[in-house]
């Protein structure tokens, strides 16, 4: 629980020595408690101050780093329930699921090599796979344990899936450095894998069979010195699932039990796209996927992308005169707003022509085409007004700008207001007919 | 440490809206008082509908793995509902007079009149009649609609803010459920609400759409906004506590990842199964926060669907008033 300004200040000395820039140690309290001071600023609170206000600012939802170097992962740190009461920050790890039995060496080095360069990007972020999920073969050890240096060697983070301490032990141990996750089978007894996560340092997963067992095998994995703790919840379908992510993050942000605040991790099966979907929505924080194709991978993905884009930003990119590919002076001059969605639309359909364009990014105040032209702040003057700021003119020699075809009322305006020589083209009203039309209109039209 | 999780109450609780009547076979909708899917700490007197979407003509951009399900009753509304409901299982379906915007075909009134007329006649289900969304023509088209149908209890979609008064009244006149529809905006909602109920609109017959976007183009827009929105109700507002209708299908299939062919993007994996699971992640969060009805187009994502919710609710009638 947080202090309150009264709690705090009887931790103070109460000298009003004001060497912390207030008036008095009850004004730098009340600040404190606010959570808009740092106790540093207090040369002489005691040990004892900073002990009790350590504990209650600490997060509620510790971080968990898995894996070293430039892929590793940290997940946690989630400070909400709702994403609008301000942010969710740590983007889900998406692990993926390695069974090596039957593969030879050389198709496991093509997987992984696979799984480690593959990129997707889409509107400014790029998927990666974050992670792999080595099972373990029982009855022979030696596979699980190949597969996991294999992918560790390949910089990518290693969830450590047992069956049983022994093959647990020789994984984790030769990868150890690489600070792999450790999992151990559902209703494992706690203390042989927490033992094994403790002695080697690295991040411990714990399950029980309900909440209570679940905050209890938490807490006896951190007597046994596991530092780094996620949480399996239980739910047998989605419904109870749903209710153990809820009230694992209720309960860890009221601090009603310090052995749920930590990250939660989630298997997820063959067939169970929908437990992914709403493990991203709620609150799991990594989460290891099956044999997945591009087909399952993506909608997550991008799920994630949505769930844990900052809501606070602004809806609005930066007006001004964008380049698609590498546009000359032949190249297409489109107009659209600045509202980051009907960008990032547009910008993403011209894309995927190939072709080359000069996209001019109209300041309407965040607002799409059509409210935006409602509100007039899309009118023929505004951007042409626009237009000339960015110097479109200087950019493109055959003075052709293709306006959206929601705002075709626009064209003869702006064409008087662009005045000498332009002309406008009114496009399509959905960005999802920019491909045709641009390959139709334009190759026609021969202006390039 | 002993663990005490609090179950979480609230003041308010949504709504329950009726749709259908008369001879038409009734589903309700709402009624919840706690948050969309908490059933461990509220209770949910009726499950999540989940719709079909047909439409008067043949779709002009459906991709291929959506139109595949409707082949042969492409653009035959009677037998695509009929298909939707006895083949597919959906609990209502929704009819887009798409063909009667004026770029569109500029079918008149009166040929929608027809087909709502020809999917009543078609199918016991309550429906969704969605408008060609264009301005006066929207108006024109639900206004005959709604007449010629009177007490059927349809549901009219839908009405704005700048435009509320045409279809507020016949809604009343004819007894039909209305939607409200907002540009993602909470304000907004709850604007039109209270310009509806001082148009004497039973605000027991509005449902909310908050304007769906579809993954990967403004999901988590909708998604906020829908949770904001259900806070307010559970918190008390009576301005807010309508049940929530989404069109996930539409918006989920627009999106470029739901069409692109593999042989285009190799990494993107198989498109069919790629489309479906677009609309899955679509439909899914919104049930999430809060959608009481999701209109879908592959009865493939809705049996996927069913089959979560299914268990979700198993203790719960499905909607039937
Ligand atoms: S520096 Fe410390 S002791 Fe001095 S006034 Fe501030 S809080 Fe009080």
């Amino acid at each position: 629980m947080p202090l309150t300004g009264l709690q705090i200040f009887k931790l103070l000395p109460n000298t009003n020595c004001r060497k912390c820039g207030y008036a008095t140690c009850l004004a730098f309290a009340m600040k404190l408690a606010a959570g808009r001071e740092a106790l540093e600023k207090c040369p002489d609170a005691s040990e004892e101050a900073r002990a009790a206000l350590g504990a209650a600012s600490s997060p509620p939802i510790r971080g968990v780093t898995v894996g070293r170097g430039p892929r590793a992962i940290t997940v946690g740190e989630e400070t909400v329930f709702f994403r609008h009461e301000k942010t969710f920050v740590r983007r889900p790890g998406l692990f993926a699921l390695l069974d090596a039995k039957g593969l030879s060496a050389a198709e496991l080095d093509a997987r992984l090599d696979q799984w480690r360069d593959t990129r997707i990007e889409r509107a400014g972020e790029t998927f990666q796979i974050d992670g792999v999920a080595v099972a373990e073969v029982p009855g022979s050890p030696e596979v699980g344990v190949k597969a996991a240096v294999a992918a560790a060697e390949r910089g990518l983070p290693v969830a450590v899936l047992a069956a049983t301490a022994e093959g647990a032990a020789a994984m984790a141990e030769k990868i150890k450095d690489q600070r792999p996750l450790l999992a151990p089978p559902a209703h494992a007894p706690d203390g042989l894998y927490a033992n094994l996560a403790a002695r080697l340092a690295i991040p411990l997963v714990v399950s029980a069979r309900d909440l209570p067992g679940l905050a209890a095998a938490a807490m006896a994995a951190t007597h046994a010195g596991v530092a780094d703790i996620l949480l399996e919840p239980p739910g047998a379908d989605l419904r109870a699932l749903h209710h153990s992510l809820t009230a694992i993050r209720r309960g860890a942000l009221d601090r009603i039990h310090p052995g749920l605040g930590h990250p939660v991790f989630l298997r997820v099966g063959a067939g169970e796209f929908e437990k992914a979907v709403l493990g991203i929505a709620k609150f799991a924080s990594l989460l290891v996927l099956p044999g997945y194709g591009g087909e399952n991978w993506l909608p997550l993905w991008t799920l994630r992308q949505n769930i844990y884009t900052d809501p606070q930003k602004p809806l609005q990119v930066q007006p001004g005169l964008y380049s698609i590919g590498e546009p000359h002076a032949g190249s297409p001059l489109l107009v659209t707003s600045n509202f980051s969605l009907t960008y990032f639309m547009v910008a993403t359909e011209v894309e995927a022509t190939g072709l080359a364009c000069h996209l001019a990014v109209v300041d309407a105040e965040g607002l799409s085409v059509l409210t935006a032209w409602s509100a007039g702040k899309f009118s023929g003057e505004r951007v042409a007004k626009n237009l000339r700021q960015m110097e479109a003119a200087a950019r493109v020699k055959h003075r052709t700008v293709i306006i959206p075809g929601y705002v075709s009322v626009i064209s003869g305006e702006l064409e008087d207001a662009l005045g000498e020589g332009w002309r406008v083209l009114v496009g399509p009203q959905e960005a999802s007919d920019l491909a045709p039309f641009l390959k139709d209109v334009w190759s026609a039209i021969g202006a390039g | 440490m002993a663990l005490e999780l609090k179950p979480k109450k609230w003041p308010g609780t949504i709504r329950t809206v009726t749709l259908g009547g008369g001879r038409r076979r009734t589903l309700a909708v709402g009624g919840g008082n706690a948050l969309p899917l908490h059933a461990f700490e509220g209770s949910f007197p009726h499950r999540p509908l989940l719709a079909l979407e047909i439409t008067d003509t043949a779709p002009g951009r459906w991709p291929a793995a959506a139109t595949e399900p409707w082949q042969g009753v492409l653009g035959q509304p009677a037998a695509a509902a009929r298909r939707a409901v006895e083949g597919y299982g959906a609990d209502l379906v929704m009819l887009h007079l798409a063909g009667t915007h004026p770029d569109r075909g500029n079918r008149s009134p009166d040929d929608a009149v027809a087909d709502v007329r020809a999917v009543l006649d078609a199918v016991p289900v309550p429906l969704i009649v969605r408008g060609p969304g264009a301005g006066r023509k929207q108006n024109d088209v639900l206004a005959r609609v709604a007449e010629a149908c009177g007490g059927e209890g349809l549901v009219l979609h839908s009405a704005c803010q700048e435009d509320y008064r045409t279809l507020a009244a016949v809604a009343v006149a004819y007894g039909h459920v209305l939607v409200a529809e907002s540009p993602i905006d909470m304000n907004i909602a709850k604007q039109l609400n209270i310009l509806l109920a001082d148009a004497s609109v039973d605000l027991n017959r509005v449902l909310i759409d908050p304007l769906t976007g579809g993954l990967g183009y403004g999901l988590e827009y909708t998604y906020s906004v829908m949770q904001r929105i259900r806070l307010a109700a559970l918190g008390g507002d009576p301005m807010l506590n309508a049940p929530v209708v989404c069109l996930a299908g539409e918006e989920a299939w627009k999106a470029k990842e739901a069409g692109v062919p593999r042989h285009k993007e190799p990494l993107w994996g198989d498109e069919r199964q790629r489309g479906i699971n677009w609309e899955v992640a679509t439909a899914l969060p919104l049930v999430e926060a809060g959608a009481e009805i999701v209109v879908l187009r592959h009865p493939e994502a809705l049996a996927r669907l069913r089959r979560q919710l299914d268990g979700w609710f198993a203790e719960t009638n499905r909607g039937v008033a």
